[in-house]
This record gives C-alpha cells, sequence and structure tokens, in this order.
C-alpha cells in the first residue's frame, strides 16, 4: 500500500506546438521513495521534471506537491532540483564552490539582505555532507565533472530539500565518482527520508538503490511501480546492454534494459506483452 | 615626477569622472560577461549615437537623448531575449543593427558634426560641470544597487532559473539592471565615447578572469584593472598628446596581455618547481 504522495500526477498532458508529448500520464511517488524515471530518448522525462517545477504548463491535468495544488504551491526551498548538466555548465563559471551553495541560501537570507556568519556555516555542512568541504574554496572550473556534480547536489541540499528532482545526475562522470554520488543519494534518503526523483539512462548504477522505478513510453508511465526483485533483475540485464540487446527473463524477449523493465511490469500485472 | 597634469580643473575633473566611470563599468560588465551577453555595451553605445543625433537635431540634451535610445534598446534586447532564448545573442546583433543605421541615417541631419563626432571617441577633458554632476550622480547609484543587489544578481548570472525557482524576483532585478546598463553606457558614450564604452566593461573582466580565485575577487580585480588602465590612460594620453578615450582602452588591453604573461610564467615556474621537488625525492 503506498504512503502520502510527496508528487501526484494526475491524467497529465503536454506537447510541444502541436506534437503531443504526453497524455494522461498519473503517478504518485510516496514520501521517502526513491524513484527513477525511464524511458528513450524524446519520450519526455525531462520535461515531466520542468512540469512538476511549474516551469512548463501542462495543457491538461493536474500535479501536487507536499499534498498542494501546483498552482498554489510556494515552498520551492523545498523542493531541490538538479538540472541535465549542471556541473558542466556551472564549471566554467569564476566562482568557487562555497559562492556557489551560497547563493542557493536565498529563500533564508531573503531579499536584499546580507549573508551572515551562520549562513556560511550551513554552506559548509553542505559541503561537507558530500565529501567537498575540502573543496569550499576551489574555483568550480577546477573541480572534475563528478566534483562539480556534489558541489550542485551540495546547492540544493543547504536548503534541507523534502523532495529532490535530479535531472541525469550521473552524466560525464566516471564509474566511481557515480557510486560515490549514489551513496550520499542513498543516505539522504534512508537517514533524512528525502524523496528522490531521478531522470536516469544509467540504470545499471542507479538500480540498486531504487525502490521503484517509471517508465515513461508511448505517451504515458508504463507503469509507476516495480517489484525490487525485478529492479535486481533490470540492473543484471543493464550490464549486459552495453554488448548489445539481453535476454529479459522477466517476459522471454530480446531487447535492452529499460524495455525489460518496463515489460516486467507488464507481466507482473497480467498486460499482454 | 612633474604632476603639473594635476593642476588643472579640466584634468581634475577627468579624473574624477574617469575613476567613477572605471569603478561601475566594470561592475556592470560582471554581470553582462557572466550572462554571456558581452556584446550589450557594442549594441547600447551604438544606439546611444541614434539618440545623440535625436538630442542634436531637435535641441535636447543629448545625454538625455542618449539615456532614452540606451533604455529603449536595453528593454528592446530583453525584450528579443526571451522570445528566442536559445539564440539570446541574436537579440543584441539585430538592435546593434538598428542602433547603427538609426544613427548612421540621423547623423546626416545633425547641423554641428563636430558635436556628434565627440560622442564616438569620447571628450573626458572637455565635460562640463552639469556633466560631472551627472556622471558623479550615477556613479554612485549604480554602485549603491550594484552593492544592494550583489547576491541577487551573482544567482541570476549564475543560474536565472534556480534563481526564480529560490524566490529571487528575477524580473524586477533585471529589469533595475536593464536601466542601470543603459544610464550608464550613455553617460559613458559621452566621456569615453560610445565605441570605446564597451570595451571597459569587458576587457577589466577579462583581465580579472585571468587572476581571480572567485567571483567577488573577479569583480575586486576588474574595477582595479579599469581604473589603473584609466589613471594610467588618462597620464600617456595627457604628456603624449594623445585621445583620452583610444588611450585608456588601450592601456586596458595592455594589462590584459600582462595579466596573460604573468599568469603563464608563473605556471611556469609551479611546474619547473614541481619537477624539482619531484626529482629531490627520487
Amino acid at each position: 500500500m503506498p504512503g502520502e504522495c510527496a508528487i501526484e500526477v494526475k491524467n497529465l498532458s503536454f506537447g510541444y506546438s502541436d506534437v503531443l508529448l504526453m497524455e494522461g500520464v498519473s503517478f504518485c511517488v510516496s514520501k521517502g521513495d526513491f524513484a527513477a524515471v525511464i524511458g528513450s530518448n524524446g519520450t519526455g522525462k525531462s520535461t515531466m521534471i520542468k512540469l512538476l517545477l511549474g516551469l512548463l504548463a501542462p495543457s491538461g491535468g493536474e500535479i501536487f506537491l507536499m499534498g498542494e495544488a501546483l498552482t498554489s504551491f510556494h515552498q520551492f526551498s523545498k523542493i531541490g532540483y538538479v538540472p541535465q548538466n549542471s556541473g558542466s555548465s556551472a564549471g566554467t563559471f569564476p566562482a568557487t564552490a562555497e559562492e556557489i551553495v551560497l547563493s542557493s541560501l536565498y529563500s533564508q537570507i531573503g531579499f536584499l539582505r546580507i549573508p551572515k556568519k551562520h549562513h556560511k556555516k550551513i554552506v559548509l555542512d553542505a559541503l561537507e555532507s558530500v565529501g567537498m568541504k575540502a573543496h569550499a574554496r576551489s574555483l568550480i572550473s577546477e573541480l572534475s565533472g563528478g566534483q562539480q556534480q556534489r558541489v550542485m547536489l551540495a546547492r540544493v541540499l543547504v536548503n534541507n530539500p523534502e523532495i529532490l528532482l535530479l535531472d541525469e545526475p550521473t552524466v560525464g562522470i566516471d564509474t566511481g565518482a557515480v557510486a560515490s554520488l549514489m551513496e550520499i543519494l542513498h543516505k539522504l534518503n534512508i537517514e533524512k527520508n528525502v524523496t528522490i526523483l531521478m531522470v536516469t539512462h544509467d540504470l545499471s548504477h542507479v538500480a540498486p538503490y531504487l525502490n521503484r522505478v517509471l517508465c515513461l513510453s508511448d505517451r504515458n508511465f508504463a507503469e509507476d511501480s516495480i517489484p525490487p526483485e525485478l529492479i535486481v533483475h533490470a540492473h543484471a540485464a543493464s550490464h549486459e546492454f552495453s554488448h548489445g540487446h539481453v535476454h529479459c527473463a522477466a517476459c522471454e524477449h530480446e531487447h535492452d534494459s529499460e524495455h525489460c523493465i518496463a515489460c516486467a511490469h507488464a507481466d507482473e500485472n497480467g498486460v499482454e506483452l | 615626477m612633474n604632476l603639473d597634469i594635476l593642476q588643472y580643473g579640466f584634468m581634475q575633473r577627468a579624473f574624477l569622472v574617469g575613476i567613477l566611470l572605471a569603478v561601475i563599468i566594470p561592475c556592470i560588465g560582471v554581470i553582462v560577461v557572466f550572462k554571456r551577453l558581452s556584446l550589450i555595451g557594442d549594441a547600447l553605445s551604438h544606439t546611444s549615437l541614434a539618440g545623440v543625433a535625436i538630442g542634436l537635431i531637435f535641441g535636447i540634451n543629448p545625454i538625455v537623448g542618449a539615456m532614452a535610445a540606451c533604455l529603449i534598446a536595453a528593454f528592446g534586447i530583453e525584450a528579443i531575449r526571451k522570445k528566442i532564448p536559445r539564440y539570446s545573442e541574436l537579440s543584441i546583433a539585430i538592435v546593434l543593427s538598428v542602433g547603427v543605421g538609426l544613427a548612421g541615417v540621423l547623423s546626416g541631419f545633425v547641423k554641428n558634426a563636430a558635436t556628434f563626432n565627440s560622442f564616438l571617441f569620447g571628450s573626458i577633458v572637455a565635460i562640463s560641470d552639469f556633466e560631472t554632476a551627472l556622471v558623479v550622480g550615477i556613479s554612485v547609484l549604480v554602485f549603491v544597487a550594484f552593492i544592494i543587489l550583489y547576491k541577487e544578481l551573482f544567482y541570476i548570472a549564475f543560474d536565472e532559473q534556480a534563481a526564480e525557482l529560490s524566490g529571487v524576483p528575477v524580473r524586477l532585478v533585471n529589469t533595475i539592471f536593464t536601466i542601470l546598463t543603459a544610464v550608464t553606457v550613455s553617460v559613458a558614450s559621452r566621456t569615453v565615447g560610445a565605441l570605446i564604452v564597451s570595451s571597459l566593461m569587458v576587457v577589466p573582466v577579462a583581465s580579472a578572469m585571468v587572476m581571480a580565485r572567485s567571483y567577488k575577487q573577479t569583480v575586486i580585480w576588474s574595477v582595479v584593472y579599469a581604473v589603473a588602465a584609466t589613471i594610467t590612460g588618462l597620464f600617456i594620453s595627457y604628456y603624449a598628446e594623445l585621445k583620452p578615450g583610444g588611450t585608456i582602452v588601450l592601456t586596458a588591453v595592455v594589462l590584459f596581455l600582462l595579466a596573460l604573461l604573468i599568469k603563464w610564467l608563473r605556471q611556469i615556474f609551479r611546474t619547473a618547481k614541481m619537477k624539482g621537488a619531484a626529482n629531490e625525492s627520487t
């Protein structure tokens, strides 16, 4: 039985110009979930994150964050958003990790107010939580891709978010850095009960930490709940995917890992494959 | 050293106005460069010439004309930038074209060509008391606004979307910044020259980025470079009998090259030191 929804989407539709990208999408991400959004390129995964943040307006349907309709929601400081390639795009900006994280404390400091000592402590604590305190005074451009991504995460953690929305956070960083990032996220999810929704193509490294997978395909989520044992299977399948198509044990078909998860779920619910 | 240069009232005014502008132009320039709108100074200063021409044709103070034209151009850039966000730099090119075109056509109707030309390369040693007072007033306004909006401008320049989500009044801050940019460019056009103001907006920032170790240091170094270029440029122009506006900009470029050279030498020194330490350990 799912718990209270941290993110709830009801019958959502959206399109660019005349092209309908998603239609009738409904799902609930419960408080404390660590969920991934998967799907092929162009299915609207990043668009979904932007819709959840109100950066794009849906053509139909409703979105609720922490039980409140998005149209009247104002607590965006409680939603941490790390956009796609945020680390690399920040990499050209001549600012230190400390300055970048401090900028995100805006909602606590306030309009036209000067940051105080305790704000700087919050910033250092956030950097410490992602293992970057030693690099607080380093220029962001001098950090590696994985380190930049951890600074971007610290940037949203300063506000103690209840929900984290991450758009492909593992893109462009090496395997070791991905593992380190995932451990940090896992800790946040377990210890602070932060709800995490992550768009990813990198299921092989992410799957062990997830308790839910949302697969966006054919303009809708194929399903929004997959039993943990199938996620473990998906993890194994993804490893093989690097060598081409795999045999999916769940549906006895040959295809890639993402489709494997989608059909695994469909199989689970008795839908014809 | 003979400092008779400072005995003349017109040179004292030139130093006062030059230093004040050297403080505020890089403050605007830092945000403009980090918003990837480095050529906005060019677009605004060229459009200011159209305002100068209108002012001279209709008997209005040309600085007021320049200010009005700069404001219209600055808001025009913002409006076009929002319409085509993926190609935001095109908005500058479009406004720049309109500005150059209008200035070219309207300059044909200006009777006193010498006055119009003084706006092209500036005339910092020939400014009036009214213009000095205007520069002082605007400099104080721009500097105070920049300090007050420091963290908001940083956040917007770094990540406008995140700033908006955090509750920063992005539209209000952008509007204020647009007005500050427009008034700065228009008063600077009269002193250092319309064709030179955009260089002062970008070159000191580029020099600072070579040396600075943080955003705050970038702002401080930008101002230091611009002030140094202005003072040195004014001295050189006085004793070598050169045009002050152009000399100031060329001095700024030389300082930029010096900053690059110092960085290069430091890297060589550091590499040699590391090699030496490695050899010692083996």
